[in-house]
């Protein structure tokens, strides 16, 4: 039984590509990127943790260096199947307090899974989340988008099908001002399989989390970028309204990856609120 | 920067203008502080319309969300993105396919960040992608639906469409799981396989469509009551298994109890009350490397013993009880493999002249040189060989066999030469048309002299069908070989026919001659078969001699052969030659001790 359990954990870990860094005695920060990235999109705003924090990185099923091979429609067709993955090496890793970080559709993953197992989570920390992307006309929800606009993006990702697919993408020339980069970061950096990214695409932008909101306990910090195409400041707005336990939190820095763009920035803001006492 | 050796600045400048592509400078979040003359020309821009405005706002929402989701993260990590493909609005409202390759400098100093872009036309690649993009999703749409049809048909092949049930290769497909949680140590695989007792009656009395409607309804009875993880399948007519992991044999066992009280309460079958029971065998897997298929088929032997000792009743099948079919088949195969492969030997017992107490000839034994088993004498495997007519082959070795041996006694000495040689034919035998050529043949072949070579007959195989067996010894005896009757008295047989028979010698089964001295009955059997030899003119042979005593009384009743351990047990060539030299001269084999 030992072994058959230990057999479950090294399949989760491979499944998932899951990496584990940081200070091993510290509290443990669990980071969930979200679509069109891996895991390597935490890479500035990491050092600001890695000091006090137990991090754990992964990537979702399709993405990174995941194994595609565990890609499953069915499993994957709801949010639910990553929510579970999430779960899973939460279990694996026998984690427990843990901050999970997500961001974009990772922060409704972990709401999900936070709804599932209440216990296992002291604090949530959502960059850039949206409940849906879709206006919703039955009762005047703005998420930014029309069902046209997510066609767009599924065509999008079908005109970028071969730049996606491992044998045929191109390799970015190096940048000479950024030479300390490793090559492969430079070729696989949020590499994914057009297949299922196309398939996560219409998943993560169809969906609606917004019933899930209510019934998440645990404290919650929410980022909202200014600017930001995919989660305007109405869907902040609508969150914080809904999530009990939450803080909202209005960031000067632009786009969706505040965490990218913004990293100093964005660590303060999550310093601050895992600073205060919940 | 560092100024670079080449061309003059001003060439900088037009190469930035004039360049063969579209070049933009942007800040990280895609706002647009340079363009070039390039691309103001392709998109129908002012200059004035674009810088300050951000990059994205130039492509469709869906290009939008993946530059934002993917690219800017990108570059804000790798520092670079290649050859995306968008869409750019033109000034016209019309959309020009794309490629977008950029790289990205970090703040320095006062410096922001700036990410240069270029861009290229790409109408006729994206058209070329689009078609082969669009032919790769037919095919996997073509391909999902074939699986799907695939996976349907696989459904129904597994399927028993009466109960909805696994079928015999359902179950098979389904069980691969369980074998491999055996291999993992987790617990005891077990089948139990349950046959209705009496469905015949049901089918017969109230008809086929009842029947079925009594299947379906044990169906849903067995499938809760077999327990949550257990398979239940009908393999065929009445017959369902249960495959289950199991904490043990007596779990097992109990759950087939259950499942028979489950099945005795009555059922509504067509308005009529009916009350069924079963017969349940049990097998446990026993060891590793056993297949599904053997587990089934022990399964099923449990469950015909269940029937045969009453029903309604559950039977265990234990890994090492043996299957008399398969036994039967696998013990056929090796004899056949025994008969080709040399594994066959003979052993020659000596017949001794009782009035002289010399040996007058031999009775060749055969055995099987069995690879597990041992020696094997003729009583284990002679029964086998008669039923599968492999006794023919078998037969016709120990016949070459025997006079190739004869012939070799022959050249070697040449006191050896008047022994004769007896070889025993079974009825089947008796029965093949092709026994006197293949008798001829062997005689021809080993230059002997039919004479010497004597076929013993059992008394049960002449009498099986005396006609047919007649017409064979005659042609037989035109050969000129000798005949006895083997094992005389124990078949009834009518003294017309023995009287008919070409018959030279009468050999009395060794029941009688073992109560020699005791039993007053078998001493007045073996003296009126004597008599009756002597009677018709042939000679009597004692059989199975094995003490002083009976050769005394033989002697007095005036038999005329016998053989038995007394004088020796049936022995290799080898042996039999060195015996041989014992007993030829002044020894007397009646005296002599009993080899072994």
């Amino acid at each position: 039984m030992v072994e058959a359990a230990t057999a479950a954990v090294s399949s989760v870990i491979r499944r998932n590509n899951v990496t584990v860094t940081g200070n091993a005695e510290g509290p443990v920060m669990l980071f969930a990127h979200g679509f069109g990235c891996d895991q390597d999109m935490w890479r500035r705003l990491l050092p600001y943790f890695t000091d006090d924090y137990r991090v754990v990185l992964f990537d979702h099923v399709g993405a990174g260096r995941s194994d595609a091979a565990a890609y499953n429609r069915a499993k994957y067709g709801t949010l639910d199947g990553y929510a579970a993955d999430l779960l899973e090496i939460c279990a694996a890793l026998e984690l427990q307090d843990v901050i999970l970080v997500g961001h974009s559709v990772s922060a409704m993953i972990a709401a999900i899974a936070a709804v599932q197992e209440p216990g296992l989570f002291s604090r949530l920390v959502l960059v850039a989340p949206s409940p849906r992307y879709t206006d919703d006309p039955d009762d005047g929800y703005v998420g930014g988008f029309s069902h046209a606009d997510i066609e767009g993006l599924l065509d999008s990702l079908d005109s970028n099908y071969f730049a996606w697919a491992e044998a045929l993408a191109p390799m970015a020339m190096a940048n000479p001002e950024q030479p300390g980069l490793a090559e492969d970061l430079r070729s696989s950096f949020c590499r994914t399989n057009p297949s299922i990214a196309r398939h996560f695409a219409r998943v993560t932008f169809l969906s609606d989390t917004r019933q899930v909101l209510d019934e998440v306990g645990t404290s919650s910090l929410i980022l909202q970028c200014s600017d930001d195409l995919l989660a305007p400041p109405e869907v902040g707005d609508y969150l914080n309204r809904h999530l009990g336990h939450s803080t909202l939190v209005h960031l000067q820095a632009t786009g969706h990856c505040p965490h990218v763009s913004a990293p100093e920035a964005t660590a303060r803001a999550i310093q601050q609120y895992l600073a205060a006492s919940p | 920067m560092t100024s670079v050796p080449g061309p003059e600045p001003v060439d900088f400048e037009a190469l930035f203008h004039q360049a063969p592509c579209g070049y933009l400078v942007t800040d990280d979040g895609g706002r647009i502080t340079a363009v070039n003359g390039t691309f103001l020309h392709w998109s129908g821009y002012s200059l004035p319309d674009l810088v300050g405005s951000a990059i994205q706002s130039l492509m469709p929402v869906g290009d939008q969300i993946l530059y934002s989701t993917h690219c800017i993260p990108q570059l804000g990590i790798a520092g670079a993105v290649s050859e995306v493909a968008v869409e750019i609005i033109c000034a016209d409202g019309s959309r020009r396919a794309a490629l977008l390759s950029a790289s990205r400098s970090p703040a320095s100093g006062q410096q922001p960040a700036t990410v240069r872009i270029i861009i290229f036309s790409a109408h006729e690649r994206r058209m070329y992608e689009k078609e082969l993009v669009s032919a790769l999703r037919n095919a996997e749409e073509s391909e999902a639906r074939r699986a799907e049809a695939e996976h349907e048909l696989q459904r129904l092949a597994l399927q028993d469409h009466l109960t909805g049930l696994p079928n015999r290769a359902g179950l098979k497909a389904k069980l691969d799981g369980f074998l491999a949680a055996r291999r993992a140590g987790q617990g005891t695989l077990a089948a139990l396989c349950i046959d209705l007792d009496h469905f015949k009656a049901v089918n017969d009395s109230l008809g086929h469509a009842a029947g079925d409607e009594l299947l379906v309804a044990v169906a849903r009875r067995l499938v809760p009551a077999a327990g949550k993880q257990a398979t239940v399948a009908r393999l065929s007519g009445d017959e369902f298994i249960v495959v289950d992991i199991f904490a043990g044999t007596d779990e097992a066992t109990a759950r087939a109890a259950r499942l028979l009280d489950v099945l005795r309460a009555p059922m509504l079958i067509e308005g009529l009350e009916i009350v069924t029971s079963a017969s349940i065998g049990v097998a446990v897997a026993g060891e590793d490397g056993e297949t599904m298929d053997d587990l089934v088929r022990r399964a099923d032997i449990a469950m015909y013993r269940a029937k045969s000792l009453g029903r309604s009743r559950w039977e265990l099948h234990q890994p090492a009880e043996s299957d008399p079919t398969a036994d039967r088949l696998r013990a056929l195969a090796e004899l056949r493999h025994g008969i080709s492969d040399g594994a066959l030997r003979l052993h020659y017992q000596p017949r001794v002249d009782l009035r002289t107490g010399l040996a007058v000839g031999v009775e060749a034994l055969v055995r099987w040189q069995h690879p597990s088993r041992g020696l094997l004498a003729p009583s284990e495997f002679i029964g086998m060989a008669e039923e599968s007519g492999l006794v023919r082959p078998l037969g016709a070795w120990v016949l070459e066999e025997t006079l190739r041996q004869a012939e070799d006694w022959r050249i070697e000495d040449a006191g050896g030469s008047r022994l004769e040689v007896a070889v025993n034919l079974s009825a089947r035998q008796l029965n093949d048309p092709g026994l006197v050529p293949m008798v001829e043949h062997a005689l021809r072949l080993r230059r002997t002299d039919p004479s010497l070579l004597v076929l013993e007959i059992t008394e049960t195989a002449l009498m099986d069908d005396p006609g047919g067996a007649l017409d064979q010894l005659m042609a037989l005896k035109d050969l000129g070989v000798s005949l006895a009757v083997d094992d005389f008295g124990v078949g009834y047989s009518s003294l017309t026919y023995l009287k008919k028979f070409p018959i030279d010698e009468l050999k009395i089964d060794q029941s009688f001659i073992m109560g020699l001295g005791t039993d007053t009955g078998d001493a007045a059997i073996v003296t009126s078969c004597i008599d009756l030899a002597h009677a018709v003119g042939i000679r009597a042979v004692a059989e199975g001699v094995e003490t002083p005593g009976q050769v005394q009384v033989l002697r007095a009743m005036g038999c005329d052969y016998a053989q038995g351990y007394h004088f020796a047990r049936p022995l290799p060539a080898p042996l039999l030659r060195e015996w041989l030299k014992a007993n030829s001269q002044g020894q007397r084999p009646d005296s002599s001790p009993v080899l072994s």
